[in-house]
């Protein structure tokens, strides 16, 4: 599989770093507007760097691309790859609204290629469990849930988090993690009702919602840009015979204390000690892969994701209107 | 020295008996009797140790009493608070203060009319942690609140807390209140939008036992609150009570279950949590006897009762309408 990474910010990293050991990968191109970035992401590698995507187009044998892009991107990017014949695996969200998506989702189908949208969370450990715990009667029927995902604000090229209308904010950009697993396991959403807290000084935006499924299940999400401790995720899923819980705070299965740290030494990054042979992300790439090799159906297909960006729209306008926002009809 | 004197008026709520143990500890107290219309339910408090039984709560208030501690079913807080008003005797009542508006700003006018003071018992207020959470809020620790998230979870209480005419309401008005003080004691604003959902999903009851209530305050503070019985019987633990506030400055959390010895038990084949922290209960009886005694003004007016409680019932409006809920600005 020759396979190349259009974006080589954060995320464009993560994906050359397990792209660059995965058996039967090939990574032939690395596409960045900032040209240190792309030789450092091709160094990695071993792929060509590029800063114009046009130019990584004329390679003959290219076959997937991963788009690591600003989520504004995601739309004119993806609809020139799909015209490209390429498959894509895009980052999450797949776009800014349900319009955007669907027409990537069009376009991709009428060209004939896979896309995939990256809802990492669904190829956690921790969450997969949870979502098989729940459904295999280990709770009785799920019937309740908490969510929290907080972090540090995040640091994208040109501020591009900072500008609603580029990242979508944290509902849009964080909490969608949490929406679509929400979905995957109570089903359709009825109604939602959100609240969000934006501050300039420091930066921090968080929100807290609700969401209410069609079979009366109850979901309360929190998500949290700019928050001042460890990124840190949680969920507690109350079925009507048990309780699964999970605290990324209490987890952790490695931990080093130093006599004599070196000043300055690790302070830049937060690194849970909760090691695993493979990351989440390699787990997501190398599936998404496997559906393009052999056509099966994604863990978590197009579908899902237009519907996590319908559900965090629809947030967003309650947060604006200060009023529940139902969901109208069935998905897509 | 002069002694309080207290009587108890109902065990329906088994909050009475620590709060009985609580004044029993107190050199300054005297309970002179307790009254319930179940003799068997409350022997083990009453006439095994030593104090007088009655049957109708009239005759203990025609008694020679400072004050009346009322943990009846909620349906009747109402009643016998006018009635212990009337008669003089001052009131700390189990939460939820009532059922209504109209009923509890009544509670509160006779009980202003007849001179004496009438107490909400909250005991959260008395957490330790909640105690000093409100002292580090109060030195601007986090800054200005902005938001906040609050659980008071537990388990299906059963009996006449799933019956309506009696209670009320299910664990949306059970398990709002307590949380819904802190919030309004930390902000120091008042709630004035709610929006929630009230639903049945963990237990075969009538009554809601789960919910969600979101909470605009005046001063522009969002929160939401989970008061659902949704502890299983495996749960290592009857519920909990978490607070966690957003400020400009910092976040703060509240889990004030969370000083606890983690127990493993082949004897209950089950895993426990064996809370080891202050009494809460103790707290709040103290704080009562304090203020009958020394003329103070109570720590947890009616009002605060009210202004909780309005919460709650909103919430039920809001799930029915399927909209968000104003609450006037004044009572």
């Amino acid at each position: 599989m020759n396979i190349a990474i259009l974006g080589c910010g954060t995320m464009g990293m993560a994906y050359a770093h397990n792209l660059a050991k995965m058996p039967g990968v090939t990574v032939t191109g690395v596409v960045d507007l900032n040209a240190e970035r792309a030789e450092q992401a091709a160094a990695l590698t071993g792929a060509k760097a590029y800063t114009d995507v046009d130019s990584l187009l004329e390679q003959k044998d290219l076959e997937t691309v991963a788009v690591c892009l600003p989520t504004y991107l995601h739309k004119p990017f993806v609809l020139k790859l799909a015209e490209k014949g390429l498959h894509v695996i895009c980052e999450k969200p797949a776009a800014l609204t349900l319009e955007d998506a669907q027409e990537m989702k069009a376009a991709c189908e009428k060209h004939g290629v896979r896309l995939f949208i990256g809802h990492v969370v669904r190829f956690f450990p921790n969450y997969q469990d949870a979502y098989r715990k729940a459904h295999s009667g280990h709770i009785g029927t799920p019937k309740m849930a908490h969510f929290k995902r907080y972090g540090s604000y995040p640091q994208g090229m040109d501020l591009w988090y900072n500008d609603p209308g580029k990242s979508g904010g944290v509902i849009m950009d964080l909490m969608i993690h949490d929406i679509d697993f929400a979905c995957w396991l109570f089903g359709e959403v009825e109604s939602v009702y959100a609240s969000i807290v934006k501050r300039a000084e420091p930066e921090m935006e968080y929100a807290q919602l609700t969401l209410h499924f069609k079979n009366s299940s109850i979901a309360s999400l929190t998500g949290y840009w700019g928050y001042p401790g460890p990124f840190t995720t949680q969920f507690e899923i109350s079925g009507d015979q048990g309780i699964i819980r999970f605290d990324s705070n209490q987890v952790q299965s490695l931990d080093i204390k130093r006599v004599s740290a070196e000043a300055g030494d690790g302070a830049a990054v937060q690194v849970p000690a909760s090691p695993s042979l493979h990351d989440p992300y390699y787990k997501e790439v190398l599936h998404f892969i496997e559906c393009i090799r052999d056509g099966s159906e994604p863990l978590v297909s197009i579908k899902d994701a237009c519907y996590a960006v319908q559900i965090a729209q629809a947030a967003e306008q309650s947060a604006q209107t200060g009023q529940p926002v139902t969901i109208g009809g069935t998905v897509l | 020295m002069k002694k309080v004197k207290v009587g108890f008026i109902s065990f329906a709520h088994m909050h009475a008996a620590s709060y009985l143990l609580g004044m029993l500890k107190r050199d300054d107290v005297e309970v002179v009797g307790i009254a319930d219309e179940d003799a068997e339910r409350v022997r083990p408090y009453s006439v095994d140790r030593g104090i007088r039984y009655y049957a109708d709560y009239n005759e203990l208030l025609a008694e020679e009493l400072d004050a009346v501690v009322i943990c009846s079913e909620n349906s009747r807080h109402a009643e016998i608070t006018k009635h212990a008003a009337a008669a003089g005797k001052h009131v700390l009542c189990e939460k939820p203060l009532g059922l209504s508006e109209s009923e509890m700003l009544e509670m509160i006018q006779v009980c202003k009319d007849n001179g004496v003071q009438l107490m909400t018992a909250f005991p959260c207020r008395y957490i330790t942690s909640v105690r000093q959470a409100k002292e580090a809020i109060d030195a601007g620790q986090i800054g200005d609140i902005l938001a906040m998230k609050g659980t008071n979870r537990g388990s299906m209480p059963g009996g006449w807390f799933i019956e309506r005419e009696k209670s009320g309401g299910g664990a949306v008005l059970d398990h709002t209140v307590h949380v819904m003080d802190l919030m309004h004691w930390f902000t120091g604003s008042k709630a004035e939008e709610v929006y929630a959902h009230a639903e049945t999903l963990f237990n075969d009851t009538e009554i809601d036992d789960a919910g969600m209530v979101h909470v605009k305050f005046a001063n522009g503070v969002v929160a939401v609150l989970d008061p659902s019985w949704s502890r299983n019987r495996t749960f290592p633990t009857w519920g909990d009570v978490t607070l966690e506030i957003i400020g400009t400055k910092g976040v703060l959390n509240i889990d004030s279950f969370a000083q606890k010895n983690d127990v493993y038990s082949d004897v209950t084949g089950k895993a426990a949590w064996s809370f080891w922290g202050d009494d809460m209960d103790e707290g709040l009886v103290n704080s009562f006897v304090e203020s009958i005694r020394d003329g103070k003004p109570v720590e947890i007016t009616g009002e605060d009762g009210y202004y909780s409680a309005r919460v709650a019932i909103a919430a039920y409006e809001s799930a029915s309408t399927k909209r968000t809920v104003q609450l006037k600005a004044q009572g």
